[in-house]
């Protein structure tokens, strides 16, 4: 809380994960669990007990067939759980290492690959967050070489020995969109800056590494000019498919949290079972895996799509048999309000008028919030005001309520 | 997930803690009778507290003991039991557990409860502040921006008006015990000031204006008087502040962005 001036706040999480040794630790099973509120309908492409290569389409969306989603390893498909009305609830895969890797054939179109590669879904598109329609024409990728979660793995090093391949990733981007911002950590710049791709080095300090920061101060997405983020390993990715026709079959991970004796960094498949990731790390007693950061992550059993940490914690305590005096001196139905301070300020990084947008959200005021810039953000972006405020309801909830509600009003 | 530990009662005791060396200064200059008075003032906003508490479940906050601790300082002297108990009554239930409590209001109790003892009750004399009050300002203004409760921006804001003031021939040396701490008990108070940063240097600037005009202006007035009056406006207008600010950014954020 120190400094005056300072824009961000530090975040301690202990153990730090330790980069020095990177081991590649890819998990016997694989899963990709949907809630049935997320309605993610999918029209499979392979069978219960199929064996599927490393990359090959496992199932297409129903409403966007265009878009296909692949295997993360080579493997059996040991379930294919589907509600009613094909609503996927998840999909369970068992590692298979002679099924080897499929190759992608490259129609020479970018958009075509991204599309039937799976690497479609790691954009993210602002306004609402959701992957892109297949047809849209985003005013500005930012690509995140970033990342200043607590805990989160330095990206530099998920590229290190990839320059290459990111590149030609960049350059493939950059055929896109008119806008292409590289946002990375202070350091060499990680390609040369040319009139269509912008690079913008980041302050070390959370919450600048979070896309939604600066998309909000440099490019603010609006519905009819919506902006895309995506991790830098994911570009890479698409150079490495660009060339060899093939998805890589790691990502940069690490394991961090109150719960672990030592933290540490994998390269893993998407997808991953984080009870294998943290074994042989985790004290005893009770614990809970997070994936995800411990400011923004959720709990899970699996690494969800977008996921690059997980966090082990203790389970969350339970104080609810308390006196009810004691309980009407700490608090009450109606929630505390807010007060501003420094901190809460920095929260947001500094630039936002906070209060306003704050207030706008708690009061459900979308015209207000959408002037401060809500539709920049997502609900990612308030987890550190709502780490320093211990506010209820959470900030985060609030916005993720008022985006839905205002989508809902775009689509009517 | 994880959870942080800065909500409003933290707020709350960081506030207190910033004001601590003016509280001890204060009591070691006053002894027994200033004790007395801020046991009293304690008692009455604390009973009001725990009533909300009972009747509307509304949680009681520690920031009724810099609400006491104000009206103990700055109160003025020889009013009746009945004239002090009304006029805390009406400052802290009507301007501050009213609204929903702490956080909720929009004037700071204190600021109020004097104001109201001014327009109620003007024959009865302002206190005089010791003047060893004012060095003890300057360490709870630190602490509170240090700890992020006090905007820096506000306090220099008005620091460097006040300086500027002085440097062209305003006369506030009789004043500057009052002037400092009414800064950080009333108009420093993060709830009741202005929350957008251009509207912070607004607010500090706006209180060493009005102070500036008054102790040039209003020569029968004693000075922890006129501080308060500076108080009352600068909080009232600080909701004009923040939009002032608010508009600024949004016509410059659609000059750049369109």
């Amino acid at each position: 809380m120190g400094n005056l001036w300072a824009r961000g706040l530090s975040v301690p999480v202990l153990p730090a994960p330790r980069e020095a040794e990177i081991a590649e630790r890819i998990t016997e099973e694989a899963a990709l669990t949907a809630e049935l509120s997320d309605d993610l309908r999918i029209d499979p492409l392979v069978a219960e007990g199929a064996m599927v290569a490393q990359g090959a389409p496992l199932f297409r969306l129903h409403r966007q067939p265009e878009i296909v989603v692949t295997a993360p390893m080579a493997a059996r498909v040991a379930r294919l759980d589907l509600a009613p009305g094909r609503r996927l609830r998840d999909i369970t895969l068992f590692r298979e290492k002679g099924e080897g890797r499929h190759r992608h054939a490259l129609p020479g179109d970018l958009r075509a690959t991204l599309l039937a590669s799976g690497l479609w879904t790691a954009f993210r598109s602002r306004p609402f967050g959701r992957h892109p329609a297949p047809g849209e024409i985003p005013a500005a990728i930012f690509v995140m070489a970033a990342d200043t979660r607590p805990g989160a793995p330095d990206p530099r090093l998920a590229l290190a020995g990839r320059a290459e391949a990111f590149a030609r990733g960049m350059a493939a981007l950059a055929t896109l969109t008119e806008r292409l911002i590289l946002c990375q950590s202070p350091g060499d710049p990680l390609v040369d800056p040319s009139d269509r791709l912008t690079v913008l080095t980041l302050p070390g300090l959370h919450p600048h590494g979070l896309p939604g920061m600066q998309i909000h101060r440099h490019f603010p997405a609006r519905p009819e000019a919506r902006t895309w983020d995506i991790a830098a390993e994911e570009v890479a990715a698409l150079g490495t498919l660009l060339e060899t026709g093939h998805l890589p079959e790691t990502r940069l991970v690490t394991v961090t949290g109150t719960a672990l004796r030592e933290g540490a960094t994998f390269r893993c498949q998407p997808w991953a079972d984080l009870r294998a990731l943290s074994r042989g790390l985790v004290r005893p007693g009770p614990h809970r895996h997070v994936s995800g950061s411990v400011l923004d992550g959720r709990e899970a059993r699996w690494l969800r799509p977008r996921d690059r940490q997980v966090s082990v914690m203790p389970p969350a305590s339970r104080d609810d048999d308390r006196h009810w005096f004691l309980s009407a001196l700490r608090g009450a139905r109606r929630p505390l309000p807010l007060i501003p301070t420094a901190a809460l300020e920095q929260a947001l990084g500094g630039d936002i008028p906070t209060m306003p947008l704050l207030r706008a959200l708690s009061t459900g005021d979308a015209e207000a919030a959408i002037r401060l810039g809500a539709l920049s953000l997502l609900p990612e972006d308030l987890t550190l005001a709502d780490y320093v405020t211990c506010s209820e309801p959470r900030l985060s909830r609030l916005l993720a309520g008022l985006l839905a509600r205002i989508e809902a009003e775009e689509a009517a | 997930m994880m959870r942080g530990i800065w909500d409003r009662e933290t707020v709350a005791v960081l506030l207190l803690a910033a004001l601590l060396p003016v509280g001890v200064t204060w009591l070691l200059a006053g002894g027994t009778d200033a004790l007395l008075r801020l046991v009293f003032f304690l008692v009455v906003a604390g009973a009001w507290h725990v009533v909300w508490m009972l009747a509307r479940a509304q949680p009681p906050s520690l920031a009724g003991i810099v609400t006491a601790l104000a009206l103990a300082m700055l109160a003025p002297q020889d009013l009746g039991l009945v004239a002090l108990l009304l006029s805390t009554s009406f400052g802290v239930v009507i301007a501050e557990l009213a609204f929903g409590g702490w956080g909720r209001n929009v004037l700071n109790p204190a600021t109020v409860t004097l104001a109201f003892m001014g327009f109620g009750y003007p024959a009865a004399p302002w206190p005089d502040l010791p003047v060893q009050l004012w060095w003890a300002a300057i360490p709870a203004a630190l602490l509170g921006a240090i700890l992020g409760v006090m905007s820096a921006r506000l306090l220099l804001g008005a620091a460097l008006t006040l300086i500027a003031a002085s440097l062209l021939g305003a006369d506030l040396s009789d004043a500057l015990p009052a002037i400092t701490i009414t800064l950080v008990l009333l108009v420093a108070d993060p709830v009741a000031s202005a929350s957008t940063a251009l509207g912070r240097w607004l607010n500090g600037v706006l209180y060493g204006a009005f102070i500036t005009l008054s102790v040039e202006n209003w020569h029968d007035a004693a000075p922890v008087q006129l501080c308060v009056s500076a108080a009352l406006l600068t909080s009232l207008a600080a909701p004009l502040l923040d939009e002032a600010a608010l508009l600024l950014w949004l016509q410059r954020r659609k000059r750049r962005h369109g």
